[in-house]
């Protein structure tokens, strides 16, 4: 009896992590399906309030009066009301229909799900970039201590590198490619794939991951993190019973932080994307976003932002359910 | 040092410890260097809007195509139309100096509102305003301005407004957390006992005696994430249009040379976004290490 009791118990105890984590999904769906709702409303909002009627088109050369308009209007089944185009708009966008660029006169929609590809494999790839470099000098300094020979220059390092407009870095990369090592990174993705062309795919990854600026940023938060932690107690009892540091420090001192810094930073490297995708022409989602504001397309780029804000969204949740899976007692703030 | 950790605590009287001790020797440098940058900035800028240059920054000279650095009278050369980047380079700071300045105003006024609000009222303000400050982080800053340049027009003060209303969130954590340690001193709530007004606790107890730094850091840290905006949004041309110049549509504008291998038209630009982003950056986190972290006040 006494056993079972126990053996409940236990089995209660393993699936109450899980259980937090289900309660966290649910309660961060439910947020990030309103502010999903709330970036539609902005984005709407200001097409709504742009100034120009697309409907002049149509009636050109006639000097139209309101009355004409509100008949095209009605004849065309557009509702008069903001909330009555708005809520038309939203139900489009949600059964996938973005509506047609008046560039290419292609659905949005295709479009987007190629390009936001390609901007994913770049986004994911300079992040992976940035890790790679900021997390073994984080490491280092909070393990090792403060040491004026490292930390001096790195810190320096970090401001330097974040105060790099990316632009000019992203020329250096491609002076440095063509002379120095005799290939052409701009051909990127929109040549036809030939052997070893993802090589070419390596600069702008490399270029964004350097120059978003958040190297300096995630080896500050790892660092003072990781510091914090190692000064704990129980990292001193895991020492002194000879069990691994690292494991110990490993959810507090680095999974949280490093998850952290990412979502936040998801904004601030498509942002930076934008910039890179122009420099190396990389079809990618900010080369479209560009493109659009240059034409004044409207669907693309408002389909864009919210695909943007959507990854943006997704990765915070991701980071939440990270935040409460190693510690479930955070589930309840 | 050990003093100094003794009287990290809120009693602790750090008009007593000597000038070194005080404060720490590389966040005076940080200090020194960014001051020196803005002191730079504002003389250009009075500079260029006097028209006091050293040449017609739109001038040609055909026989003098990208030249070096001092020579034949071009202090930093010239770019590919023959034209002084120098002249230029001050020039370009008309395209961020105010723009950068109504960026940071509507971010500090608006922060400074939400803060107020959030940290001195609980409940539903407090949530209302967590979730504006998600919905605005939510949109990558870049791609917000790109659909406002579609809708509207590209124009700076737009993109500037904009930028602005993007920083609220940031500056209303930081006032809200403010209000929220500052809650917990004596001195505010003997200014509730004393009967004091709340606009009275709130304008000069909180926000002039306790925030002031805060807002110039913020402020500081405002104008080098305008400056790096400005200059992206030239160079990616929704800006400053050539012939006018701006850093980024300089650097874009030497960008086909650079390829070529005459670095500097690009280059000089692009160490002017460098450098003084760089000064910005250094004034505010010395500002901060010394002002905020518990080093000296």
């Amino acid at each position: 009896m006494l056993q079972s009791v126990a053996v409940t118990f236990q089995v209660y105890m393993t699936l109450q992590p899980l259980k937090a984590i289900g309660n966290t999904l649910l309660k961060e769906l439910v947020l990030a399906v309103l502010l999903l709702l709330g970036v539609s409303m902005v984005v709407f909002a200001i097409l709504y309030t742009a100034p120009g009627d697309q409907f002049n088109i149509l009636l050109e050369g006639l000097q139209p009066s309101e009355e004409a308009r509100a008949r095209v209007r009605d004849a065309l089944g557009v509702p008069q009301a903001w909330y009555g185009q708005y809520f038309s708009w939203l139900l489009n966008v949600l059964s996938g229909n973005f509506g047609t660029s008046v560039r290419s006169g292609l659905p949005v929609a295709g479009e987007l799900l190629n390009v936001s590809l390609n901007t994913l494999y770049l986004t994911l790839g300079s992040m992976f970039v940035t890790l790679l470099i900021a997390i073994p000098i984080a490491l280092h300094s909070s393990v090792r201590g403060y040491s004026v020979t490292i930390n001096w220059p790195l810190t320096m390092f970090g401001y330097l590198i974040s105060a790099i407009p990316v632009f000019w870095m992203g020329y250096i990369a491609i002076y440095i490619s063509i002379h120095g090592f005799a290939f052409f990174p701009l051909a990127s993705l929109s040549q036809t794939p030939g052997e070893n062309s993802w090589i070419y795919t390596l600069v702008p990854v490399l270029v964004l991951g350097l120059g978003s600026g958040s190297i300096s940023e995630v080896i500050r938060s790892l660092r003072e993190e990781m510091s914090r932690v190692m000064a704990e107690d129980y990292i001193r009892t895991a020492r002194a019973k000879g069990a691994s540091v690292w494991r110990h420090a490993f959810k507090e001192g680095f999974l949280i932080p490093v998850t952290g810094i990412i979502a936040s930073k998801i904004p601030f490297i498509l942002g930076g994307a934008v910039i890179v995708e122009q420099v190396f022409n990389w079809p990618g989602m900010g080369r479209m976003a560009w493109q659009a504001a240059q034409d004044r397309d409207f669907p693309v780029i408002m389909g864009i932002a919210l695909i943007a804000a959507a990854f943006v969204r997704m990765g915070s949740l991701l980071q939440r359910l990270v935040y409460v899976a190693v510690n479930p007692q955070h589930s309840r703030d | 040092m050990k003093y100094y950790a003794q009287t990290r605590g809120e009693i602790g009287d750090y008009s007593k410890l000597p000038f070194r001790q005080k404060y720490a020797l590389q966040d005076l440098l940080y200090i020194a260097y960014g001051l020196l940058i803005v002191a730079l900035v504002l003389v250009s800028y009075v500079l260029g809007m006097f028209d006091l240059l050293p040449h017609d920054p739109l001038q040609i000279n055909m026989s003098m195509l990208m030249a070096p650095p001092v020579s034949g009278g071009y202090l930093l050369g010239t770019d590919f139309m023959g034209r002084d980047i120098l002249t230029r380079l001050i020039m370009g700071i008309q395209a961020y100096f105010l723009p950068g300045l109504l960026a940071v105003f509507i971010s500090l006024s608006g922060g400074v509102l939400l803060g107020v609000l959030c940290g001195y009222r609980c409940g539903r303000t407090e949530t209302i305003i967590t979730y504006f400050t998600n919905l605005v982080d939510s949109f990558p800053r870049l791609v917000l301005i790109l659909l406002v340049i579609a809708a509207f027009k590209p124009d700076i003060y737009y993109i500037m407004a904009v930028m602005g209303i993007t920083a609220i969130p940031a500056v209303a954590t930081a006032i809200a957390n403010k209000i929220r340690f500052l809650a917990q001193k004596n001195y505010i709530e003997a200014a509730i006992a004393l009967g004091l007004k709340t606009h009275v606790i709130i304008l000069k107890h909180i926000l002039w005696y306790n925030c002031r730094a805060l807002l110039i850091i913020q402020a500081t840290l405002g104008m080098g994430e305008a400056i790096l905006l400005e200059t992206s949004l030239s160079y990616l041309g929704f800006g400053v249009q050539e012939p006018v110049p701006s850093w980024g549509n300089m650097v874009q504008s030497g960008a086909n040379y650079f390829l070529q291998g005459n670095f500097w038209p690009s280059t000089a630009p692009a160490l002017a976004i460098l450098f003084t982003i760089l000064g910005f950056n250094l004034l505010g986190d010395g500002l901060n290490n010394i002002l905020e972290d518990g080093r000296g006040k």
